[in-house]
């Protein structure tokens, strides 16, 4: 089977529930908004592929399956992320607040270069609104993240925000590819796989001409 | 925070173990709706993996609580470095492909701590066989895309006082020069009629080895010396006492996973054996199974509401739970629960190694299986697993080594004469040229064996047990479906989950997402 990118990125969607991660996801990879979902069954991760400088980017874009509710995320979500989407509602205080805890989170639990962004979602709710844009860039500032605010609904900034946070993922990887040469050094793990089902059957079954 | 914990489900689980996990996965998968708790605040109880710090948490809350003592007892540790490093510039990272080290880095345990998310260091290691049980769920189940694997390079074992590789393909037989051919006709022969056995229709081969041993077997059938230590202790995992079938069965194992995915029959999981049970939690949470960690139980009431319905009620942190079906781990059980009271196993010795080098040098990173055969009387054959920094287990330049047996006095006692012989303890000069890598740090414990337990007193009570002794995951995954089909007779046990392209969601309606499979290519890669 021939590849149909030329790389492909893990991202992670990280904030408290309710903040919009599952409508930022669908938003970006069907352009559809569904006010109907508030729980996140049966959502794992999307996949959109994208065109960044000419290379065919593919995004896996990994959703936290709800257990974001109790704090109760595993370690195993983190692993092999490159890049990670800090979620907080504009019209919820506390979601903000909890970016910090969400930091604290990340540090400890994913890689430590792992590339981030923070978004402020339900931005089209002005009227609403409990957080100002500019606390928002001040949290970013404090982190040296980059920030952004979006609206999932009117589809304001999502493109642009996943653009942004893949393009500076594609920079930092060239950079290092530059100083070192080894693509990867997670080169050599496995996925299994369904059809590694097909390989060869078991050496030992297999004959021999030699007996 | 737990407030708006809802109160009702159909299956309520207690404790993040392997089995559990599996249970709790195959129960949301089939849309049971399920709570997920833990007492402590991470997952997988006793099939956890730790970084530094948060074993040495872990040390420090098990020497310090009796009651924890139970499951884990006799626990030491031991530094053979110093608490900082001597002077700044002296260090010299290890260099990436590990050929040349010009200067050792020297460790201290500063510099431990420095780097403790580093560690991935697992409770209870244990590897899968390429086509075993798990290997098989998790590839039918669609859950094997939470995890990636590595290939165990080569498989070790001790003889004439040495380390020495066994042949484990078909080539690397006809390749040793320590065989020769007659031997190795015989060999395969030997091998070939072990393929063929079959436990329901018992071929003439083996109808008359039932009462002798494996060892009788292996001598009768003319193989030296060398090779009865190969298969015997090496391919099988035996002692001289291993009872002829049970070697069979072994040998079959071994040599059915064979050239699936790399040289040996062995996988092993990347960032350590803890990573598995998280990955059925995950997907139990997909299918909405809710989390809760941190959460302890303080008692479990069943009632029988009618005629042969039972509600298991919980009563936890001043909230009550109702549900129809508590699967939960023994060690978080209430003793009358258990039923009958566990019958006395032989528990666990265990160790754990961090060392500046590998036991055996090879051209690439390797990752060890070696197996001792038991070097005193009365011993027991010693499992050890040797994983570097490409598994995600420790940093460059260092190992993490796994020592595993059964327990006859407790576990350094039982251990240290093991690692005595492939290693350098006696501390000192890291950068000494040595033969055997450097111990920097030791851990010897003794867990306790409940695999044999798993009876349950009350109806919709199904009580799962902890760790055992074995390489694999077999056990786990057997007691996991057999669970399941209690609470879930005749439904499918993990179905294959979609993959998320296969998911179609209609624009603009209100009911979940329906699933839709487009077509058996189970890799998602070239659909776009």
């Amino acid at each position: 089977m021939a590849k149909t990118y030329d790389c492909l990125f893990k991202l992670l969607l990280i904030g408290d529930s309710g903040v919009g991660k599952t409508s930022i996801l669908f938003r970006f990879s069907e352009d559809a908004f569904n006010i109907s979902f508030i729980s996140t069954i049966g959502i794992d991760f999307k996949i959109r592929t994208i065109d960044l400088d000419g290379k065919k980017v593919k995004l896996q874009i990994w959703d936290t399956a709800g257990q974001e509710r109790f704090r109760t995320i595993t370690t195993a979500y983190y692993r092999g992320s490159m890049g990670i989407m800090l979620v907080y509602d504009v019209t919820n205080e506390k979601s903000f607040e909890n970016i910090k805890n969400w930091i604290r989170n990340i540090e400890e639990n994913a890689s430590a270069d792992v590339e981030k962004m923070i978004l402020g979602n339900k931005c089209d709710l002005d009227d609403k609104r409990q957080v100002s844009k500019e606390r928002g860039e001040q949290l970013a500032i404090d982190y040296q993240i980059k920030f952004v605010e979006t609206s999932a609904k009117d589809s304001l900034n999502v493109e642009y925000a996943f653009y942004t946070l893949a393009r500076d993922i594609k920079a930092k990887m060239e950079k290092k590819q530059e100083a070192s040469n080894p693509p990867g050094a997670r080169s050599g793990a496995h996925v299994l796989r369904a059809s590694d089902q097909q390989r060869k059957p078991p050496s030992w079954l297999s004959r021999c001409s030699l007996l | 925070m737990d407030d708006d914990l809802p109160t009702d489900f159909q299956v309520i689980v207690v404790g993040t173990g392997m089995v559990e996990s599996i249970v709790a996965a195959a129960c949301s998968r089939i849309h049971k709706n399920v709570l997920h708790l833990d007492s402590s605040d991470h997952y997988g109880g006793l099939w956890a993996s730790y970084n530094f710090d948060g074993l040495q948490k872990f040390i420090k809350e098990v020497n310090s609580d009796p009651e924890k003592q139970v499951q884990v007892y006799n626990l030491r540790e031991q530094w053979y470095i110093e608490k900082e490093s001597p002077s700044e510039e002296e260090k010299g990272e290890a260099k990436e492909d590990g050929k040349t080290e010009p200067s050792k880095k020297i460790w201290s345990q500063a510099s431990f701590a420095a780097e403790y998310r580093k560690f991935n260091i697992d409770m209870t290691p244990k590897l899968l066989f390429s086509r075993g049980p798990l290997v098989e769920l998790l590839i039918s189940s669609n859950i094997a895309r939470y995890a990636e694997f590595r290939c165990v390079t080569r498989v070790l074992t001790w003889l004439d006082d040495h380390l020495v590789p066994v042949p484990c393909s078909r080539a690397d037989v006809f390749a040793t020069e320590a065989v020769g051919i007659v031997e190795k006709r015989m060999l395969m022969k030997m091998l070939t009629s072990i393929v063929a056995y079959n436990e329901e229709e018992m071929n003439n081969e083996f109808k008359d080895w039932n009462d002798k041993t494996f060892k009788e077997y292996l001598t009768h059938k003319g193989l030296t010396p060398n090779l009865i230590h190969y298969v015997l202790f090496a391919i099988a995992g035996g002692t001289d006492a291993m009872p002829c079938l049970e070697g069979v069965r072994e040998c079959k194992k071994f040599l059915m996973s064979l050239g699936r995915y790399g040289n040996t029959p062995f996988l092993w999981p990347m960032y350590g054996s803890g990573e598995l049970p998280q990955c059925f939690c995950r997907l139990c949470a997909v299918f909405g199974g809710v989390y809760c960690l941190n959460r302890p139980i303080d008692s479990v009431e069943t009632k029988t509401v009618e005629e042969g319905k039972t509600k298991v009620v919980i009563e936890s942190k001043s909230k009550t739970l109702n549900c129809e079906h508590l699967v939960i781990g023994i060690n978080e059980c209430p003793k009358d629960l258990v039923s009958p009271e566990p019958a006395e196993t032989c528990d666990i010795s265990k160790a754990v190694f961090i060392t500046n080098g590998t036991i055996m040098k090879s051209e690439k990173e390797p990752l060890t299986l070696l197996r001792f055969p038991p070097l005193v009387e009365g011993g027991g054959a010693v499992t050890v697993l040797e994983v570097g920094p490409a598994t995600g287990s420790c940093p460059k330049g260092l190992f993490v080594v796994y020592f595993i047996t059964n327990k006859v006095s407790d576990a350094e006692t039982d251990l240290r004469p093991y690692a005595d012989k492939i290693f350098d303890l006696s501390g000192g000069d890291q950068t000494e040229e040595t033969d055997k890598p450097k111990c920097l740090w030791s851990l010897f414990y003794n867990v306790k064996d409940t695999s044999g337990a798993a009876g349950s007193a009350a109806a919709g009570v199904h009580v799962c047990s902890g760790p055992d002794a074995g390489l694999d995951f077999d056990r786990a995954v057997e007691q996991a479906e057999q669970i399941f089909k209690k609470i879930c007779p005749g439904e499918e046990f993990l179905p294959r989950a979609p993959d998320p392209e296969e998911i179609v969601f209609e624009d603009d309606v209100t009911h979940g997402p329906e699933f839709q499979r487009e077509d058996e290519d189970a890799d998602g890669d070239a659909k776009e």
